[in-house]
């Protein structure tokens, strides 16, 4: 395929994603609202917030650094979407899944997170660097159960290849990870839950205590870098895990609706769950999610 | 040829003309005397020479102008020219040193300094056992007139004791002779030993007292009380004489007499000498007084060679070689030690700081120090390497044991008053005392230890033949240490490249050793180039700094396991001189040179379990070790000491982060490979793809990963940048030898990207970090802050650096995570795969506190002038980047050709990498450096462009200008968040971190001192115990025997 065309495919994918993750986030803060018996702003909240920040006039940069960390933090958003095949067997709806499997995937992401590191820490302000110093160490935690987890199903089916995992899923709901390999999968959904930032893992963004995490000193247009990122990332993880776990799609359809549910595991379990301190989460995601990871490596050798 | 019996003469007719002098003056006696010593020299020399390179029949003497047994025979055979020729060399040195002294004493104290030369002469060449008797009692009591010389109670008590504790041996020796006299009828040494044939019931009564007080001659362990009070409270320059004289002449004695005791005597002879070899070194740790240790030294090396003369049997035609290398060693140094304590003036040994006032004065004793300890290219340690070969040919494991467990020891104190002197504060008041007679006689006897080194190298067997080329351009470094440095600077650099350029067409089809060579000399280059930005001279660097590259470089060079622990021992010299140069080193150059040494004692224990006496000493031998269990164990933890691998790492980040700011990527970068280039060379050995499941490595493979993980850990609670760069190193070098574990092609691939990237971040941080060091004066990272806005370019170094060692995409370290997870997938390393990539996400926290603490955050008001980093250091981490640019965007370039090498049969041919254009692929995944660079790129600039001009308005706003919830930010300091950065996660894992490896080390450490301390206390200073110990050792070895 010609690159023109490519590049055509992989712009109008971005904009179906970001454009699903808006409004897949105005649904959910919907959705809690509802269940904390609030009325709720609107499902299209998200896009006034974002047309809002890039128009506001006045903008503020502590130095080179601050101005590069929401490039950094977007390039780790769109780099997962452009590594990322969407669609299963559809040629148009791979990106360039080309250039590197899993793995690069799983690293692309700290790409993102580095930049916002080190873009909020030249703003100064000691929350941003507080939000990143247990962002940071909760996020080693997380990594744990799903590295595991990958382990276990890159064991499973010989590849590290994600087509080649979702074409391995193929024909029947129980040839979903899901229902073959189900230890890794719970695994791998309890890390889940911290990477999506929800209770309870979430004290990174803890409002109470600072005003908004690492992005505190971002405003205006910087901020809405960060939100769009936000859009495209929590669709496109949801999306790996759907093409890990649960089958892959076969279509932009079940795409939106697998991704979806699989978002909204973290959600529901967040509106259950107080919240962790640093300090509890880490051992407590050492301890059972752990086993469980090793179980299902274990399982799979057998 | 002179006649022998001349130096007797001569000798002898100028004590007795001196008397003359006593009343016309000192100075023309002295002057006599020194001429009588010299002609002993010329004589015994003359013979010397006259024996090299033939084999002349020694030349007998008859007095009396009779054969034995009716007269006394004097013999001149090579063995009694060399060691006369040595005697006479210190007592013409050793009389210009006491030059001074005579003239304090007169004209009889230099009578009884030609009297003693005299009987030490005779002692060694005479074949009479009665004229042995009767000189050694001449030569004692010389020595004693020379000991008594120091005025004080001290030197009274110990020469009294010396005088009483001679008569009881003397006595001994007596009864003995009486007994030999008795059954055989001679005296004549070489009669007896013929009717050796005959023994006969007390016969072997006469053996054992003769043999018994030679040995408390020789001042066995522990019955030398009285030795170790002499040597502490006699004039320096008397004390040399003992150490070196006197030792050498009852050596001789004994190798003389031994044969009279047939075999049995022999494995006494070695019992004894390694027992007090061990043992005195040991007691020797706890000493603090610098001639008293140098007694315990003397005591413990004569053990040594002792047992050398004890193991003559399995020795063979090796005996004299091995012998040269430890005798000659330790002659010259310890009489030159013994000299320099009398230069120094200080009694504690933590007070011979004093020497740096004279640079030169420090060398020396430096060279002395390696020389004693058996480091190259000195004759001890060639002569330590050909004894241990030997006794593993003949399956004596337990004495090699022994050799080195003494030989550590020795290290022990040795280092540690080594490091005083470089290092310790000095008392300004003071200053070595540096006459014209003190220099000549020092410095004589370190020239002579080079040239004794120079012939060890022509003298030893060919393939222990080593190019001194490296060596020659050091000691020019030395010549000329006193040129600017520019010019040493661009010499050095010049010449690590003339060696790449002269090294390369040897091994540009060994991928595996052209990797390691561009490690080791593209990194010396670029790390001593930010040398030229230090001001003066910078005295005795780049000598020491080229030895360490000299040494590296050799490693890649070696083609057999000599040449490889040259290489080794040469590396670990050099790189231990640079380290202590740290402002605050001492302690922490001390460390790395203790676990060094123990490393290198255990890869020598490897090697010689692995030859086990062949002649075959080439790096195949790995192969077929004729002990591979123990030989492969303690080769792996030796080159684990220099990878500082968990438990052996303590030394490691005091050592880096304290060294001076161009030393530590030096080290950490560069030199930490030398350990993984060891583990290459001995996992290769192990048998490529088929040793895969050898249990060490499943075990070496686990100790990388906690490695990784500890490593790691421990990094993210340091507040000292270097110290965390150093840490980092710790578990970095834990992924390479998990990687290199596997055994498989795709590990190794690992290994080796790990390998260069560990090199090209960890040179690029330490010379970023050493470069802000500098500026800013602290290591602290909570004292920094915003240095972005003073150090832009530094800031860049470091982010790409971080970059690279964390694994993100798109930069090279990835390259390395990704062939990981592939290695471990495909070996089935589950658990420590997932540790090692838990450690892998710990490192983020470190690598985002450096940065940071460092450059982003509140900028402090000090700092708000701080320059950008040197130029010098800029530049190298510029050319870095370009390597690491390079290498994440084209890695095929380096990996398709070790891929090639790795698929070879005798590496791991089975599931190699395969490449196809740009992507490489393995049996589980793929990946694309150069398209993944190319998408993120063009994303990148995209995204960039489109922040630009949706932004392009912003405004840039004061440093205090932040959301802070009502409040005003009150000073950086209290708004920088920084120290203690990971406190939660120091409560939640903080455990694993124990110091549990310090603890057992300190533990070890503060066992063998407490031993030490309390078992000298043997040693009352009673003359009445000393006589008890020797009486008590005479019955507990006869009883042993009977």
């Amino acid at each position: 395929m010609e690159l023109a065309t490519k590049t055509g495919f992989v712009l109008l994918g971005l904009f179906i994603i970001l454009n699903w993750g808006l409004i897949m986030a105005g649904i959910i803060r919907k959705i809690i609202a509802r269940a904390s018996m609030r009325r709720g702003i609107s499902v299209f909240q998200p896009y006034i917030n974002l047309i809002k920040n890039y128009s506001i006039r006045s903008q503020l940069t502590h130095g080179v650094m601050f101005y590069l960390g929401p490039v950094f933090r977007l390039s780790g958003g769109v780099g997962i979407f452009l590594f990322m095949p969407l669609i299963h067997d559809s040629e148009i709806w791979s990106n360039f899944s080309f250039a590197g499997d899993l793995i690069l995937i799983a690293y692309f992401m700290f790409f993102g997170m580095l930049g916002m590191a080190l873009g909020a820490g030249e703003g100064g302000h000691p929350y941003s660097a507080i939000g990143i110093s247990r962002g940071l160490a909760q996020f080693t935690a997380i990594e744990v159960p799903l590295t595991l987890a990958i382990l276990s199903i890159a064991f499973q089916y010989n590849t590290l290849s994600i087509s080649e995992i979702v074409a391995r899923q193929q024909g029947g709901i129980l040839n979903w990870t899901l229902f073959t390999n189900p230890l890794a999968t719970i695994a791998a959904m309890i890390s889940f839950l911290g990477a999506m930032g929800h209770a309870p893992f979430n004290v990174v963004m803890a409002p109470q205590e600072n005003p908004i995490g690492p992005p505190t000193e971002y405003h205006g247009t910087f901020l809405g870098v960060l939100q769009t990122n936000r859009a495209i990332l929590h669709v496109i993880e949801s999306v790996l895990f759907m093409n890990l776990f649960f089958g892959g799609a076969s279509n932009w359809f079940e795409l939106i609706v697998k991704t979806f549910f699989i978002y909204f595991w973290s959600v529901f379990v967040g509106m259950v769950f107080p919240r962790f301190r640093v300090d509890q989460s880490i051992p407590w995601l050492l301890k059972i999610p752990v086993l469980i990871g090793i179980l299902s490596i274990v399982f799979i050798l057998l | 040829m002179v006649n022998p019996v001349f130096i007797i003469v001569v000798l002898l007719g100028a004590g007795f003309l001196l008397g003359l002098f006593r009343k016309t003056g000192i100075s023309l006696a002295r002057v006599a005397g020194l001429l009588a010593l010299a002609f002993p020299l010329y004589v015994s020399v003359g013979w010397m020479l006259h024996f090299i390179g033939q084999t002349a029949q020694p030349y007998v003497v008859y007095t009396a102008g009779t054969v034995p047994p009716f007269s006394i025979n004097l013999r001149m055979g090579p063995d009694e020219a060399f060691l006369t020729a040595a005697i006479n060399m210190l007592g013409f040195f050793g009389f210009i040193y006491l030059f001074r002294l005579f003239k304090s004493q007169g004209v009889s104290t230099i009578i009884l300094y030609l009297v003693l030369f005299m009987g030490l002469n005779v002692i060694v060449m005479t074949r009479d056992i009665f004229n042995l008797f009767v000189f050694l009692e001449i030569a004692s009591i010389a020595l004693i007139g020379l000991v008594l010389v120091n005025k004080g109670i001290d030197a009274l008590s110990a020469g009294f004791k010396y005088l009483i504790a001679v008569s009881v041996i003397s006595s001994i020796l007596l009864v003995g002779i009486g007994f030999i006299y008795y059954y055989s009828g001679t005296l004549n040494i070489d009669g007896f030993i013929e009717n050796n044939s005959l023994v006969m019931k007390g016969l072997s009564t006469a053996v054992f007292l003769v043999l018994v007080a030679v040995v408390l001659e020789l001042k066995a362990f522990p019955a030398n009380g009285w030795a170790l009070d002499v040597y502490q409270s006699a004039h320096p320059g008397i004390s040399a004489l003992i150490s070196a004289g006197t030792a050498t002449a009852s050596l001789f004695v004994l190798y003389k007499l031994l044969p009279f005791g047939g075999h049995l005597w022999l494995q006494v002879a070695a019992v004894i000498g390694l027992v007090t070899f061990v043992g005195s070194n040991m007691l020797g740790i706890a000493q603090k007084n610098a001639n008293r240790l140098l007694g315990y030294s003397s005591v413990g090396q004569i053990g040594l060679l002792v047992a050398v003369i004890g193991f003559s049997d399995d020795l063979g035609s090796h005996l004299r070689m091995i012998f040269f290398g430890l005798f000659i060693s330790h002659f010259l140094s310890k009489a030159g030690l013994f000299w320099l304590s009398g230069m120094a003036g200080e009694e504690e040994i933590s007070k011979w700081s004093v020497l740096r006032k004279k640079p030169a004065l420090l060398l020396i004793f430096g060279m002395f120090v390696f020389s004693l300890i058996g480091f190259p290219p000195f004759p001890s340690f060639y002569g330590k390497w050909q004894l241990v070969m030997d006794l593993s040919g003949n399956g004596q494991i337990l004495w090699i044991a022994l050799i080195l467990l003494g030989t550590m020891f020795e290290g022990v104190y040795l280092f540690r008053w080594l490091g005083f002197a470089i290092k310790h504060e000095v008392d300004e008041s003071k200053a070595p005392d540096t006459a014209a007679e003190k220099m000549i006689p020092a410095g004589a006897f370190a020239l002579l230890l080079l040239g004794a080194s120079w012939v060890s190298n022509a003298y030893f067997p060919g393939a222990m033949k080593t190019s001194f080329l490296p060596l020659y351009f050091i000691l020019f470094l030395f010549l000329i240490d006193f040129l600017p440095l520019v010019i040493k600077n661009t010499l050095s650099i010049l010449s690590l490249g003339y060696y790449g350029w002269r090294l390369y067409p040897s091994i540009q089809d060994d991928t595996l050793r052209l990797v390691f060579a561009g490690i080791f000399l593209i990194g010396g280059m670029l790390t001593l180039f930010a040398g030229y930005s230090e001001k003066g001279k910078r005295p005795g660097f780049y000598p020491f700094a080229l030895m360490m590259y000299a040494g590296l470089i050799g490693l890649v060079e070696a083609d057999n396991l000599f040449g490889f622990f040259f290489a080794w021992e040469l590396m670990t010299m050099g790189s231990y001189i640079l380290i202590i140069r740290g402002k605050k080193s001492l302690v922490h150059a001390y460390n790395y040179m203790l676990f060094s040494l123990g490393g290198a004692l255990l890869i020598l224990f490897g090697i010689a379990l692995t030859v086990a006496g062949q002649p075959d000493i080439s790096l195949s031998m790995l192969a077929s070790p004729a002990y591979p269990g123990w030989a492969y164990a303690l080769l792996a933890v030796g080159f684990l000491t220099k990878t500082a691998a968990l438990g052996l790492h303590i030394w490691l980040p005091g050592a880096h982060a304290e060294a001076e700011s161009d030393v530590s990527p030096m080290v950490s970068g560069i030199l930490l490979k030398a350990g993984a280039f060891g583990l290459v060379i001995l996992f290769l050995a192990m048998g490529g793809g088929e040793a895969g499941r050898h249990p060490l490595l499943y075990a070496l493979g686990w100790l990388g990963a906690l490695t990784a993980l500890g490593g790691n850990l421990m990094a993210v609670f340091q507040e000292d940048a270097k110290r965390l760069l150093a840490y980092s190193s710790v578990g970095n070098l834990g992924y390479i030898l998990f990687a290199f574990s596997f055994m498989t092609h795709i590990g190794w691939l690992t290994g080796l990207t790990y390998s260069i990237n560990h090199f090209l971040f960890k040179t690029l941080l330490f010379l970023a970090i050493g470069g802000v060091v500098m500026r800013v004066k602290t290591h602290n990272m909570y004292e920094m802050g915003g240095l972005i806005k003073r150090m832009p370019w530094s800031f860049i170094a470091v982010l790409v650096g971080i970059i690279t060692l964390a694994g993100i995409p798109p930069l090279s370290g990835f390259a390395g995570k990704w062939l990981f997870y592939n290695a471990v997938i495909a070996k089935g390393w589950f658990l420590q795969g997932a540790l090692v990539f838990f450690a892998g996400t710990i490192a983020f926290l470190y690598c985002f506190k450096l940065i940071y603490s460092v450059f982003l955050g509140q900028e402090k008001d000090r700092f708000r002038k701080v320059k950008e980093a040197p130029v010098w250091y800029i530049i190298p981490q510029f050319i870095l980047i370009v390597g690491i640019m390079i290498f994440s965007a084209r890695p095929e370039i380096v990996l398709k050709p070790i891929g090639a090498l790795l698929s070879q049969a005798a590496f791991f041919p089975s599931e190699p990498l395969a490449w196809e254009n740009v992507t490489a692929y393995t049996n589980l995944g793929y990946w694309s450096g150069f398209n993944i660079m190319l998408v993120i790129g063009a994303m990148f600039v995209v995204l960039l462009g489109w922040l630009l001009l949706m932004s392009r308005k912003a405004q840039k706003v004061k440093q205090f200008n932040i959301v802070y919830a009502g409040e005003a930010p009150f000073t950086p300091e209290t708004t920088h968040f920084s120290h203690n950065m990971f406190a939660p996660y120091n409560k939640a894992l903080g455990f694993l971190i124990h110091p549990v490896a310090t603890q057992f080390w300190l533990g070890v450490n503060n066992t063998f001192h407490a031993l030490a301390e309390s078992a000298r206390k043997i040693y009352s200073g009673n003359g009445q115990s000393y006589i008890i110990h020797i009486v008590a050792y005479i019955v507990v070895v006869y009883l042993i025997l009977s």
